[in-house]
């Protein structure tokens, strides 16, 4: 909860939900928990704008309520790390679109979109958006069967309802409730689609995202990728078999799974058998991918043919180093993050001994070191002889790493990064909305002259209202906002690495 | 040796209990050893042998210790006299660690003058010499002239002149992770499987140091330790990876990075020397920065 994410959630609540969220946001922030009345108060917007726009908060699962102590009314709460996920939307949506095609993308888009809503008329509305579109060839049915899919493999949940027990306060507390594979109505949904009203069916369960599912998946991602990288492409396919295999048997965040037999990652490989170079090695690719995995995975025991384990903890800490490491070496260059890993793999060591390992002249040695101090990325231990008289008595400095301290370090480089890049962004919208506001207005023109089948002549017409400098500046505009948005995604990646290492600190 | 010289018998018996001894005799093992001796004759032949330089006289616990001298000392500084003698002694004792000066004037108690001059004249006989230290560019050490410098203080194959050549680290570095990266891939599908595959990518540090010999780069003979010390600034570049085989030998490995650079080095802001002055208002801001600029422009 530092200031720099304060900074990152009350743009992005901006660039979201406007001023009026963003002014609430921020007070909830500031305060932590408080009741609307107090919010009124300090932020001056009145009760009624205050009011929508906590719903707004409330209904994405950006706050939280609970009761205050006198039980009646509630205090709310932002939670930020929710609102850190509004940008990984993208992600999402191209996630599930891999996996599962169009339908599932535009399925998730709908209720991203909408936070919470019933299957059916979920369902319904992204039938009927589509209903024109004969490239995608939506139909309900296919929707339909897409949705159980998703809601069986866990991308989408139910949400949490009022508990209604008694003795409970005034103020409603959400529990989460589980998960039920629906099973919908074909001819229900079908007259639905026709009438066009969602009056006759009674569906009073309410869906929504399950975002930590998607994070399993880029975690898996990253961890597939990362031994791709480092032995190559039958050993990160053998990673992902070892991550389902894990899924059978441990929670999806344990710091070390359960341990799995050699044998059932055989059987895996021999049923996945498009590899028939890891199926010929499997013994050796786990061999490798023990010892030179960067120890991802971990070997416990010898019973059935070897047992494993994969080391969630270790794979997170290990690819956290990969991150800072990088860091280092773009910040203060190659040498610097030489002396970085070597103080790692050192764990403590004396300010001599950096040079004479690290290979460099004493002065720029020394330098950077002392740079690396600077900025935070290692830390120095003094040790002083207690009992020596006088000053002669030399100190001894010991290097070493707070790797916990640097991780935090890197967020807030992070967050610093992702405002800068929000708010350069919101800049840019700012300084040329009045063109972009002008180019959407010809478009919609445009897009209704064609519908009527007006000359092409009238169509050029307005087209040309657009000189070409604007057009040409439009372009550069457009260009600027999607390499911003495309750092902002890769920030948020980094953002993820970091999360996870700090899942298992707490 | 010298004693041969003397005719004398109760020298040469003398001699030779002092040889049996090296950390020296005392009277009582004299007179022990030659029971049939007066002390005035003792007292004579001592004194002859001392005239002589043979002996060197020690004061421990109150009584006398005689023990004989080195003989190549003996030789190298005839002609010397007495301040050079113990100023050498002093020096030949550190060996090729060297002596500092201030060492030897504690040890010695001669004036600073007049040990400067002794080193001179040490120095103009090409008996010491003088050697720049590494890890102190002010500080001297003495020692002998026909003595190879220890790696602490000339800094082995890296120095040039108490210089650390990092250029020279810098070419071999590099040279080094070409020959590891030449055997890297070998682990990326290898036809006869990972293991056999991860074996044909290492290298051990005795391949590398042929390499590097055949490539003709260095002048300067490397030995194995030599090259390991690179190929460990390798590992610390996060660009190896070593390990032990059975035999105990190490083995290196060019690796990749776990993961491509992430997105914080991948925004100008993530690389900012500003990046902790910058502020939503003020001089240094992200609306106007120069760097975001840059960046979009291409």
């Amino acid at each position: 909860m530092s200031h720099q994410l304060g900074r990152v959630v009350s743009e992005i609540l901006h660039r979201y939900f406007g001023e009026l969220v963003q002014q609430v946001g921020n007070d909830l922030f500031i305060y932590g928990s408080k009741p609307i009345s107090m919010i009124v108060k300090t932020t001056g917007l009145p009760r009624k704008q205050v009011i929508e726009s906590l719903r707004t908060l409330l209904k994405f699962d950006l706050a939280s309520f609970e009761p205050s102590v006198h039980e009646v009314v509630a205090d709310y709460k932002l939670l930020p790390d929710n609102v850190l996920l509004l940008i990984r939307y993208p992600r999402y949506l191209l996630q599930i679109k891999s996996k599962y095609g169009t339908e599932a993308e535009l399925l998730v888009e709908e209720l991203l979109q909408q936070a919470t809503s019933t299957a059916t008329g979920l369902l319904v509305t992204v039938a009927t958006k589509n209903k024109d579109d004969k490239e995608k060839n939506i139909t309900i049915l296919k929707l339909r069967d897409t949705f159980v899919s998703l809601a069986t493999a866990g991308y989408i949940q139910q949400a949490p309802v009022a508990d209604t027990k008694e003795g409970s306060s005034d103020v409603p507390s959400l529990v989460p409730v589980a998960t039920i594979v629906p099973d919908l109505d074909t001819r229900q949904l079908l007259h639905a689609m026709t009438t066009g009203s969602l009056a006759d069916i009674k569906d009073n369960i309410y869906w929504k995202v399950n975002y930590d599912r998607f994070h399993q998946d880029f975690r898996d991602d990253i961890m597939v990728k990362a031994m791709t990288r480092r032995i190559d492409d039958n050993a990160g396919e053998l990673m992902r078999l070892l991550l389902q295999q894990m899924y059978l048997s441990s929670a999806a965040w344990a710091a070390e799974s359960n341990p799995t037999p050699a044998l059932d990652i055989r059987e895996a490989v021999r049923r996945a058998a498009d590899k028939s170079l890891l199926s010929q090695h499997v013994d050796h690719y786990l061999k490798v991918l023990e010892e030179n995995g960067a120890g991802f995975v971990r070997r416990v025991g010898d019973a059935g043919g070897g047992q494993l384990v994969v080391c969630g903890r270790r794979a997170a800490g290990r690819l956290l180093e990969a991150v800072l490491d990088h860091v280092v070496t773009e910040r203060l260059g190659s040498n610097a993050a030489r002396i970085f890993r070597l103080i790692r793999a050192k764990k403590y060591i004396e300010e001599d001994d950096i040079q004479k390992h690290a290979m460099l002249p004493n002065k720029e040695c020394k330098e950077l070191t002392y740079k690396l101090l600077e900025e935070h990325f290692i830390s120095v231990q003094p040790m002083r002889k207690a009992a020596s008289a006088g000053g002669m008595a030399k100190a001894i400095y010991l290097y070493h790493i707070k790797t916990h301290d640097v991780a935090h370090t890197a967020q807030e480089l992070c967050y610093r990064a992702l405002h800068n890049c929000l708010r350069r962004a919101a800049h840019e919208r700012n300084k040329h909305a009045r063109l972009r506001d002008k180019q959407r207005r010809v478009r919609t023109i445009v897009h209704g002259m064609r519908m009527r089948g007006e000359p092409q002549q009238n169509i050029d017409d307005v087209e040309e209202t657009l000189t070409p400098p604007e057009l040409a500046l439009l372009k550069d505009v457009e260009k600027r906002l999607k390499q911003l948005s495309a750092a902002e995604l890769e920030l948020d990646r980094n953002l993820f690495i970091l999360n996870w290492y700090f899942m298992y600190s707490k | 040796m010298s004693s041969n010289k003397n005719d004398d018998p109760i020298s040469d018996k003398i001699l030779n209990i002092a040889k049996k001894n090296p950390k020296g005799i005392s009277d009582k093992d004299i007179i022990a050893a030659v029971p049939d001796l007066s002390s005035a004759e003792l007292v004579a032949a001592i004194n002859k042998l001392l005239q002589q330089g043979v002996f060197d006289l020690f004061n421990q616990g109150g009584s006398l210790i005689y023990r004989l001298k080195a003989q190549t000392s003996k030789q190298a500084v005839k002609g010397a006299d007495n301040e050079e003698k113990v100023v050498y002694n002093l020096i030949e004792e550190a060996g090729n660690k060297g002596i500092w000066i201030r060492d030897i004037r504690v040890r010695s108690n001669l004036a600073n003058t007049q040990l400067t001059k002794v080193l001179k004249s040490l120095e103009s006989k090409k008996v010491i010499k003088a050697v720049k230290c590494v890890n102190a560019s002010k500080k001297k050490v003495y020692m002998l002239y026909n003595l190879e410098p220890d790696r602490s203080i000339s800094g082995g194959a890296w120095y040039q002149d108490q210089d650390f050549e990092s250029e020279f680290v810098d070419i071999l570095n590099r040279q080094c992770l070409r020959f590891l990266q030449q055997r890297a891939d070998k682990i990326k599908n290898n036809p006869k499987g990972p293991i056999l595959g991860r074996t044909q990518s290492f290298a051990t540090a005795v391949e590398v140091q042929k390499y590097i010999t055949d490539l003709g780069i260095s002048n300067v003979k490397l030995e194995v330790e030599d090259v390991v010390t690179i190929l460990n600034t390798l590992v610390y570049d996060g660009k190896a990876e070593s390990n032990v085989y059975p035999d105990g030998s190490k083995v290196y490995r060019a690796i990749e990075s776990l993961i491509p650079p992430p997105g914080l080095v991948q925004v100008p802001c993530g690389v900012c020397p500003l990046v902790f002055k910058c502020c939503s208002t003020g001089l240094v801001t992200p609306q106007d920065c120069k760097y975001m600029d840059e960046w979009l422009e291409n």
